[in-house]
C-alpha cells in the first residue's frame, strides 16, 4: 500500500527562531512519498518545542505566532527573507520583552513540568473514547517534598514519606468492553482497569517494613482521595504478587476494592493535583454530568520516582494522571439522510459530547495537544469504496473528499508504523490547543459522510470468568479463554505450527472466606480435559489463611497458538464469617476481585516514527513504551450465607428462658410437700380462683352443672392479692433500683 | 425425705410411720382431738426445705461477685487523685518563674546627684514601683514572673568603689554573675549596637554558668546627647538609659517599667494574642506552609525561589525557635485561586480596595487548596502563610484600615491559622501577547519585602510585637534589632525587622511552658472526669502509662521552672502535654463499642431475672411457712404446758 503525503493547506510556517531552525528546516524537506506504509509521518513545526524558551524568545514566539498566518501561502522558497524580516521585527519589539524580563527574571533551568493532552477516538460501536492525559514532572531536587512550583506538594510528600518507588491508583466505574473497544492497544492495556479501586505500589524499604508502609500509604491516600482505600489496610485485602502482575519484582503490594463507588468526590481531589485544576485547559472539558453519564469512566494516577535507597539522596517524580471515558455522542436526528442505517457512525463535536469547549490551554502547561485517533482501515475501505484519484489520507481525510470531515485542520498528522499487517494501525491527527482562546474556542467536530465499519484490535485471547455451582455451600470459579482470532479468522490461522506457544499469565486474588482448593485445578483445552502439567508452565499459590491473608494464585500458561478455547476451573467452599466481619449490606454478596490476564509475549506498542515532537509528548511516548498486553476479567459476586443478625440475642434469650424454667421447676419440686397438698386437695378448702375458673370452664364444656365448692375461697383471695402486691412491689423496687443505677 | 414435718393427722401418709409413731408418743399428755391442725402442731417444724432454699439463695448471692468479676472489663488503674490535683493546682496557681533583675547606676557621683545614692533605698523604691506595675497590669498572666522576682542594685560611681545592695534572698546568684564594678568603664553611647555588644561582654559572659537569665538595666549618667534621657533595649537581656544630668529618682519609674513590661512580659500590649493561642501542635511540631497564589494565571503568573529564601533567611528563625517548637517549612505555588470577597475601585487612592470588614471572606476555602501537609503528623500545627497575587482586574489591591488609611503591610493574620498578604505586581498592565503569558520570577527585593511582612505576621502569631518601639507610660523604648531573624540585606543595607531576641525567647519559652502545663493539666483533668463518668469503658495499660509519664513530666517541668531552667522546663512541659493528649486521644478511648451495662443487662437478665424471682420467692415462702409452723408448735407446746 502506498500512501502519498502532501502538504496540508496550512503548511509550513516554521515559527521558531534560533538554532533549532536549521535542524527543523531539514525536516521540511520530507520525502513526499515513501515506498510502503512504513514511516509516513508528516508534521508541522509551528510548536514543535514544548519547553518554554527564555522570555525574549517566548515573546518573539508569540509575535511570530500572530504574524505567521499572514504568510500562510508563502512558499518555502520565500522563507529565508521572511525569516530575516521576522528577526528584524523581533529586534524592534524586543525592548519591551527585555524590559519585562528585567523586572522579573524568567525561570530557567531544570524545572517542574506539566503537560496536558487529550486523545479522542471513535469506537466501532458508535461511542467515543476520550482519554485525558496529564503529566507532571518534578526533577530530582533537594527540595522535593518541601518546595514546589507546579508539581502537587501532596503527592511529593507522599512519595517522600512512604518511600514509594512506583504506584498506581485507579478509580473505575463500568467495565471496559474488550471485544468492542479493543484489547491490544496501549489504552486498553494501561488504562482499562477493574471496577472500583485498584492500588498497587512498589516501596523502597526493606522487605519487613513494606507492610507497615503500605498500611500508612492506604490511609493517606484514603484521606487524599476521599475514598475508602483505608480498607486495603487489613492484611486480608492485599497481596504481594511475585511475578505475574508486574514484570519488575520487588516490594510490591496489590489490593483492590471492587465495590468502591466512584463519583465526583474522588474526581475533585484528583483534579486538585493539576495546576490549573478544571479552571482552564483541557480539564475544563470535564463536565461532571456528562462524564459520569458515560459507559466507562476510569481515573488513574500513576507515579514513578527514581528514589534510591538512602533517604537523603534526591529523587525526581513523574506523575501521570489519566482519565479515560467512553461516551455516547447523542447523534442529532437531522444529521444525515443516512439516519435509517443503524451502523452510521454518529457525528460529534467536543461541545456535543462534553457540553463545553476548550477556551485555550492551561497557561502552565508546556504542551497542550488534542489528538484524534482513527483506524487506518477506514481509509483503506474508503479507498476501495471511492477509488478516487489521489488517495492521500493526509489531505483527503479532512479535505472533504472522503468519508469524514473534521471541523478544524490538524496541525500534525502521525501515522502508526506497522510492518506486519496494516490492520489495527491508526492515524493520529494532532491539534495545538494554544492557538485557540476564549474568543475562538477549540471545538473539534467529526462528521461522517458514509457509514464505515472497522473493528478494534483484539488481545490474542479473550478472557472471561464466571461462577459455577449452586447453593450456599460450595462452587467453582472458571476462567475461560477464547481465541479472538476465531471470530474473524483472518490472521489467526497463520500461526498454526507445532512449536508455537501462547503464553498467558493469570493472577488471581481470592478473599479468605472463599476457600479455594487449588488441587482441584482443571484445565480444558478446546473443551477437552487435559493434564495440568501439559499447559501450566509455572504456578505459584499462596493459600489463604483465615482472617489473615487472601489466597493468591499466579500461573503461567503455555497454550498452543491454534487454541480455540481454554478453561480453568477451581473449586471452592464458602466460609463463615464472624458476626462482626459482615459488611453492612451483607445480603448483597461478596466480590471476588478481577483476575489479571496478561500476555507476556505480546506488547501493546505503537510504532510511531521517533521524532522530536513525538518524543516530547508524554502521551505518545507512553504509547511507544513496550507494555505487555493485559486485561482484567469480570468481578464475581459470591452470595454467602448471611445470618440473622439478631440471632445471638434470640439464642441467648431462649436458652436463658429454658434454663430458668428448668431451674425454677427443679426448685419447686425440691420444696414441694406432696402429702400436704394432697391433703389440701382432699379437704377442698383451698382453691385458687384460677382453679375455680378452670373447673367452671371445664364444667361448661362438659355441659354439666358446676358443683359449687363448699366454701368460697374467702381467705385465699386476700392471700393471692398479697402475693400479687408483693410481686408488683418487687418489680417496682427492681425498676427503681435500675433507674437509680443507670443514672 | 423421711423427716418431713407433718401435721399430726396424717395417718395415711406414705412416709408417715415415723411421724405417726412420734406423734403418738408425744400426744401422751394431750389428747389428739384437742389439737386443732389449723392453729397448732405437735411436732417441731422441719428445717430441711428452709435450709435447701436458703442454701440456693446463698450460693446465688455468693456467686454474684464471681459473675461480676467475669463480666468486668479491663481498666488500667489511673491515678485519678494525682490527675485532679495537678489540674486543680494549675488552675488555681499559674506557674511563676523566678526572674532576676539587676540595675546598675553608672557614673552617679555623689556630687552631681546631690547626695549619696544608697543602693538599698533605690532597691526598695524600684521594688515598690515594680509591684505596683505588676499588680495593676496583669491578672496573673501565665508565664510571667508574678511577684517571684529578685532585684539587686549596684551604684558604680566611676573610679571609686561601688556599692551594692547585698541582699540576695538566697536566689542562687553566684557572686561572679553579678555586675563587676568598673566593668563598664568607658561606654561610647553613640552607637547602639556597640553599647549592646559591650554590655553583653561585660554582663553576660560572666554569667554563662547561670544560663544568662539575669536581666540588667544600666543607667548611664554623663555624656549623652543634649535631649532628654534615651532608653534602649538591646538584643540580649539588658537595656540602658542614658542621658545627661540624670536624676536617679526619676529613673526609678522607667527602670521598673522596663523590667516589668519588656523583660517580664516581652513588651506585648493588651490587645496582642493571648499566650494560650500559641500556635504549636500538641506534639510540639509546627509546619510553616507558604503558598503563593496566582489569582488568574492568564493575566500573569509569578514564581518564587523559595528554596533560597528558606536556606538563607528562614533557617536562623527555625534554629532560634527550636526550644519552643520543632518547625519545618514547605512551600507551593497555586494557580486560579481568586479571593472570595469583593473589592472596589477607589479613585483617590488609585487602587482596588478591600476593607477590614471583608477579611473574614477573603480566604476562599473552596478554591485555595492549601492542603494540610501529608508530611505533618496527626496533631502537628500547620500555619498557612499566603501571598496573594491579584488578577489584572483587581490590581493593585490594597487593604484599607478602619481609619481609612491603606495598610502598609497589605496583609492580615488570623490567629492559629496563619497570615495572608497581598502582593501587587509592579505594573498592573495585563500581558497582551497572543500566546500564553510567561512565568515570571519574583525579584529578590520583592521577595524580601514579602518575607519581612510574613515574619512580622509570624511574630504576631507567636504573640510578639512586630515593631521596634515600645511606648510605655513613662516614655518610649527603642528596641534594638537582633541578628537572628533577618540579616542585613547586602545590596541595600537595609536592616530588616528583627525576629527574635534572647529576652523574647525567654518570654516565649516561659509562656510556652506555662501554656503546655495548663493544657496538660486540663487534658488530664478532663480525662479523669471522662473515665470516671464511664465506668464500663475499657482503659488500656498504655493509657495508664501515658498518664503516669505525663504526670511525671509535668512534675519535672514544674520543678525546673521553679529553679529557673527555662529550656528544660519547656521541653518537659511539651512532653507532658503531648503525652496527655496521646492518652486523651487514644484510639481505644475514641471507640464507642465498649461493653456497656445495657448490653450486659440484656445478655444476663433473661436467665437471672426469672431464676432469681424463683429463688427469692421460694426462700420467702419457706421462711414464712417456717415461722407459721413454729408458732403453731409453740402454741401447742403452751397448751401442753397449760394442760400439764
Amino acid at each position: 500500500m502506498t500512501i502519498q503525503i502532501r502538504k496540508g493547506k496550512r503548511a509550513t510556517e516554521p515559527q521558531c527562531l534560533g538554532s533549532q531552525r536549521s535542524l527543523n528546516s531539514e525536516d521540511l524537506l520530507f520525502p513526499n512519498q515513501t515506498g510502503d506504509s512504513k514511516a509516513a509521518v508528516y508534521f508541522q513545526l509551528s510548536n514543535g518545542r514544548f519547553r518554554p524558551p527564555p522570555a525574549h524568545r517566548l515573546i518573539a514566539h508569540h509575535i511570530v505566532d500572530t504574524i505567521a498566518p499572514i504568510f500562510f501561502r508563502v512558499s518555502r522558497t520565500m522563507w529565508l527573507p521572511l525569516r530575516l524580516t521576522l528577526l528584524l521585527l523581533f529586534l524592534l519589539l524586543s525592548p519591551r520583552a527585555l524590559l519585562r524580563s528585567g523586572s522579573a527574571a524568567v525561570v530557567s533551568g531544570e524545572e517542574e513540568e506539566f503537560h496536558e493532552e487529550l486523545l479522542l477516538k471513535p469506537l466501532p460501536d458508535r461511542k467515543v473514547l476520550a482519554h485525558f492525559h496529564f503529566h507532571s514532572i518534578a526533577p530530582p531536587s533537594k527540595s522535593n517534598g518541601r518546595h514546589h512550583h507546579l508539581f502537587p506538594k501532596a503527592i511529593s510528600q507522599l512519595v517522600q514519606k512512604f518511600r514509594v518507588k512506583e504506584m498506581e491508583l485507579s478509580f473505575t466505574q463500568g467495565r471496559w468492553n474488550y471485544e468492542r473497544w479493543g484489547g491490544f492497544d496501549p489504552i486498553s492495556s494501561n488504562n482499562a482497569k477493574p471496577p472500583g479501586v485498584e492500588l498497587w505500589a512498589v516501596f523502597d524499604v526493606p522487605e519487613d517494613q513494606v507492610d507497615a508502609y503500605w498500611k500508612n500509604l492506604t490511609n493517606s491516600l484514603s484521606g487524599l482521595f476521599c475514598a475508602s482505600i483505608n480498607f486495603l489496610e487489613s492484611s486480608t485485602m492485599y497481596s504481594a504478587p511475585k511475578w505475574s502482575f508486574r514484570i519488575t519484582p520487588g516490594r510490591l503490594r496489590y489490593g483492590t476494592l471492587p465495590r468502591e463507588a466512584v463519583c465526583t468526590e474522588n474526581l475533585t481531589p484528583w483534579l486538585k493535583l493539576l495546576p490549573c485544576r478544571d479552571k482552564a485547559g483541557l480539564a475544563a472539558l470535564l463536565d461532571r454530568p456528562s462524564i459520569y453519564k458515560g459507559f466507562y469512566h476510569s481515573q488513574r494516577l500513576y507515579l514513578t520516582s527514581n528514589a534510591s535507597v538512602p533517604a537523603e539522596t534526591v529523587s525526581g517524580i513523574s506523575l501521570e494522571q489519566t482519565l479515560t471515558v467512553v461516551l455516547q455522542p447523542n447523534s442529532p436526528s437531522s444529521s444525515s439522510i443516512h439516519s435509517g442505517e443503524s451502523n452510521f457512525q454518529p457525528s460529534w463535536s467536543l461541545s456535543s459530547i462534553f457540553g463545553r469547549k476548550i477556551s485555550g490551554k492551561c497557561v502552565l502547561a508546556q504542551s497542550s495537544i488534542v489528538y484524534l485517533q482513527l483506524e487506518k482501515s477506514i481509509f483503506s475501505e474508503q479507498k476501495d469504496n471511492m477509488d478516487n484519484g489521489p488517495n492521500s489520507l493526509a489531505s483527503e481525510g479532512f479535505a472533504g473528499g472522503s468519508g469524514f470531515e473534521m471541523s478544524l485542520d490538524p496541525d500534525i498528522v502521525i501515522e502508526e508504523e506497522n510492518q506486519s499487517q496494516h490492520k489495527g494501525s491508526s492515524v493520529l491527527y494532532g491539534f495545538w490547543v494554544e492557538k485557540y482562546n476564549e474568543s475562538q474556542p477549540f471545538d473539534l467536530g467529526l462528521k461522517w459522510k458514509y457509514p464505515v465499519f472497522w473493528s478494534s484490535r483484539q488481545a490474542p485471547l479473550h478472557a472471561s470468568r464466571f461462577l459455577m455451582g449452586s447453593g450456599n455451600e460450595r462452587g467453582a470459579i472458571a476462567i475461560l479463554f477464547k481465541s479472538a482470532n476465531s471470530a474473524d479468522s483472518s490472521s489467526g490461522s497463520r500461526h498454526v505450527s507445532d512449536g508455537c506457544e501462547l503464553q498467558v499469565d493469570v493472577f488471581q486474588v481470592v478473599p479468605w472466606y472463599i476457600k479455594v482448593y487449588y488441587h482441584s485445578l482443571q484445565i480444558f483445552v478446546d473443551d477437552e480435559a487435559k493434564p495440568i502439567g501439559d499447559f501450566v508452565h509455572k504456578i505459584q499459590v499462596s493459600p489463604s489463611k483465615d482472617k489473615t491473608s487472601p489466597g493468591m494464585m499466579e500461573m503461567l500458561l503455555k497454550l498452543p497458538c491454534d487454541v480455540r478455547s481454554a478453561a480453568l476451573t477451581l473449586e471452592f467452599d464458602k466460609g463463615f464469617l464472624h458476626i462482626d466481619e459482615y459488611p453492612p449490606d451483607a445480603n448483597q454478596g461478596y466480590d471476588i476481585p478481577s483476575a489479571v490476564i496478561s500476555f507476556p509475549s505480546f506488547h501493546s506498542v505503537m510504532h510511531l516514527l521517533s521524532n522530536d515532537s513525538i518524543r516530547k509528548s508524554p502521551l505518545l511516548s507512553r504509547f511507544q513504551e513496550k507494555n505487555r498486553v493485559q486485561s482484567y476479567t469480570e468481578v464475581l459476586l459470591v452470595p454467602l450465607t448471611t445470618p440473622d443478625f439478631s440471632m445471638p440475642y434470640n439464642v441467648i434469650t431462649i436458652t436463658c428462658t429454658v434454663f430458668a424454667l428448668f431451674f425454677g421447676s427443679l426448685l419447686n419440686v425440691l420444696r414441694r410437700r406432696v402429702g400436704e397438698e394432697e391433703r389440701y386437695l382432699k379437704a377442698g378448702k383451698k382453691k385458687g380462683w384460677l382453679r375455680v375458673l378452670l373447673s367452671r370452664l371445664l364444667a361448661k364444656l362438659r355441659g354439666k352443672p358446676m358443683e359449687e365448692p363448699d366454701q368460697p375461697s374467702s381467705e385465699s383471695a386476700p392471700l393471692i392479692g398479697k402475693k400479687l402486691v408483693l410481686k408488683v412491689i418487687l418489680v417496682a423496687v427492681l425498676a427503681v433500683a435500675w433507674q437509680f443505677y443507670s443514672t | 425425705m423421711a423427716e418431713i414435718a407433718e401435721s399430726p393427722s396424717t395417718t395415711e401418709h406414705p412416709l408417715g410411720t415415723v411421724g405417726a409413731s412420734r406423734s403418738k408418743a408425744s400426744s401422751s399428755a394431750l389428747r389428739e382431738s384437742d389439737v386443732d391442725p389449723k392453729t397448732m402442731r405437735t411436732t417441731t417444724p422441719g428445717l430441711k426445705r428452709l435450709f435447701l432454699t436458703f442454701s440456693v439463695l446463698l450460693s446465688f448471692l455468693l456467686g454474684f461477685p464471681f459473675l461480676w468479676k467475669t463480666v468486668e472489663i479491663y481498666r488500667s488503674p489511673l491515678p485519678f487523685g494525682d490527675m485532679d490535683a495537678l489540674s486543680k493546682q494549675i488552675e488555681s496557681s499559674p506557674l511563676q518563674f523566678p526572674c532576676h533583675f539587676q540595675s546598675v547606676f553608672l557614673n552617679f557621683d555623689s556630687r552631681s546627684s546631690g547626695g549619696i545614692l544608697d543602693p538599698r533605698e533605690l532597691r526598695s523604691s524600684i521594688l515598690s514601683e515594680m509591684t505596683k506595675l505588676t499588680s495593676q497590669t496583669l491578672e496573673r498572666q501565665c508565664g510571667s514572673c508574678g511577684e517571684n522576682f529578685t532585684l539587686s542594685v549596684v551604684v558604680d560611681s566611676g573610679d571609686r568603689a561601688c556599692r551594692q545592695s547585698d541582699e540576695r534572698h538566697g536566689n542562687g546568684l553566684t557572686p561572679n554573675c553579678s555586675y563587676k564594678c568598673g566593668a563598664l568603664g568607658a561606654l561610647n553611647l553613640g552607637d547602639g549596637e556597640a553599647v549592646d555588644e559591650a554590655l553583653r561582654s561585660a554582663l553576660d559572659e560572666s554569667c554563662s554558668d547561670y544560663g544568662g537569665k539575669l536581666y540588667t538595666v544600666v543607667v548611664v549618667n554623663g555624656d549623652g546627647a543634649g535631649e532628654g534621657p534615651k532608653a534602649l533595649v538591646g538584643k540580649h537581656r539588658h537595656g540602658w538609659i542614658s542621658g545627661r544630668e540624670l536624676d536617679a529618682e526619676a529613673m526609678i519609674g522607667r527602670m521598673a517599667e522596663m523590667f516589668v513590661k519588656i523583660f517580664m512580659n516581652g513588651g506585648r500590649e493588651d490587645g496582642a494574642i493571648h499566650g494560650e493561642f500559641m500556635p504549636v501542635g500538641a506534639d510540639g511540631r509546627v509546619v510553616l506552609s507558604f503558598s503563593l497564589l496566582n489569582a488568574n494565571p492568564d493575566d500573569w503568573f509569578y514564581d518564587w525561589d523559595f528554596q533560597k529564601l528558606d536556606d538563607t533567611l528562614l533557617n536562623p528563625v527555625i534554629e532560634a525557635l527550636k526550644p519552643i517548637a520543632n518547625i519545618s517549612v514547605e512551600s507551593q505555588v497555586l494557580y486560579h485561586t481568586p479571593k472570595s470577597s469583593f473589592s472596589y475601585w477607589d479613585e483617590s487612592l488609585g487602587s482596588y480596595i478591600f476593607s477590614t470588614k471583608d477579611l473574614p471572606f477573603f480566604v476562599n476555602s473552596n478554591e485555595w487548596h492549601l492542603d494540610t501537609s501529608v508530611a505533618a503528623g496527626g496533631r502537628t500545627k500547620i500555619l498557612q502563610f499566603v501571598v496573594y497575587v491579584p488578577s489584572a482586574n483587581e490590581c493593585p489591591l490594597s487593604l484599607q484600615l478602619p481609619s481609612g488609611e491603606i495598610s502598609k503591610t497589605n496583609g492580615f493574620i488570623s490567629p492559629m491559622w496563619g497570615g495572608v498578604m497581598v502582593w501587587n505586581p509592579q505594573s498592573c498592565i495585563k500581558y497582551s501577547g497572543s500566546g500564553p503569558p510567561a512565568r515570571l520570577l519574583m525579584h529578590p527585593d520583592d521577595l524580601h519585602r514579602i518575607f519581612e511582612v510574613l515574619m512580622g505576621q509570624l511574630r504576631q502569631l507567636f504573640g510578639l510585637k512586630s515593631d521596634s518601639i515600645y511606648v510605655g507610660a513613662a516614655g518610649a523604648y527603642k528596641l534594638l534589632p537582633s541578628e537572628k531573624g533577618f540579616t542585613e540585606w547586602q545590596e541595600h543595607k537595609v536592616t530588616y525587622c528583627l525576629l527574635l531576641f534572647c529576652r523574647e525567647l525567654d518570654v516565649l519559652s516561659r509562656q510556652h511552658t506555662c501554656f503546655n502545663l495548663h493544657s496538660s493539666g486540663t487534658t488530664l483533668g478532663s480525662l479523669s472526669r471522662l473515665v470516671q463518668s464511664l465506668p464500663r469503658m475499657i482503659i488500656k495499660d498504655e493509657i495508664g502509662k501515658q498518664v503516669k509519664f505525663s504526670l511525671e513530666a509535668a512534675q519535672l517541668a514544674q520543678t525546673n521552672a521553679s529553679v529557673g531552667l527555662y529550656e528544660a522546663s519547656a521541653a518537659s512541659s511539651r512532653q507532658a502535654r503531648s503525652l496527655a493528649e496521646d492518652a486523651f486521644f487514644h484510639p481505644s478511648i475514641m471507640s464507642v463499642s465498649y461493653f456497656s451495662f445495657e448490653h450486659c443487662f440484656a445478655v444476663y437478665s433473661p436467665f437471672f431475672l426469672p431464676v432469681s424471682l424463683h429463688v427469692l420467692l421460694a426462700a420467702l415462702r419457706e421462711w414464712r411457712r417456717y415461722k407459721q409452723e413454729k408458732a403453731k408448735y409453740v402454741r401447742w407446746k403452751v397448751k401442753q404446758v397449760k394442760a400439764a
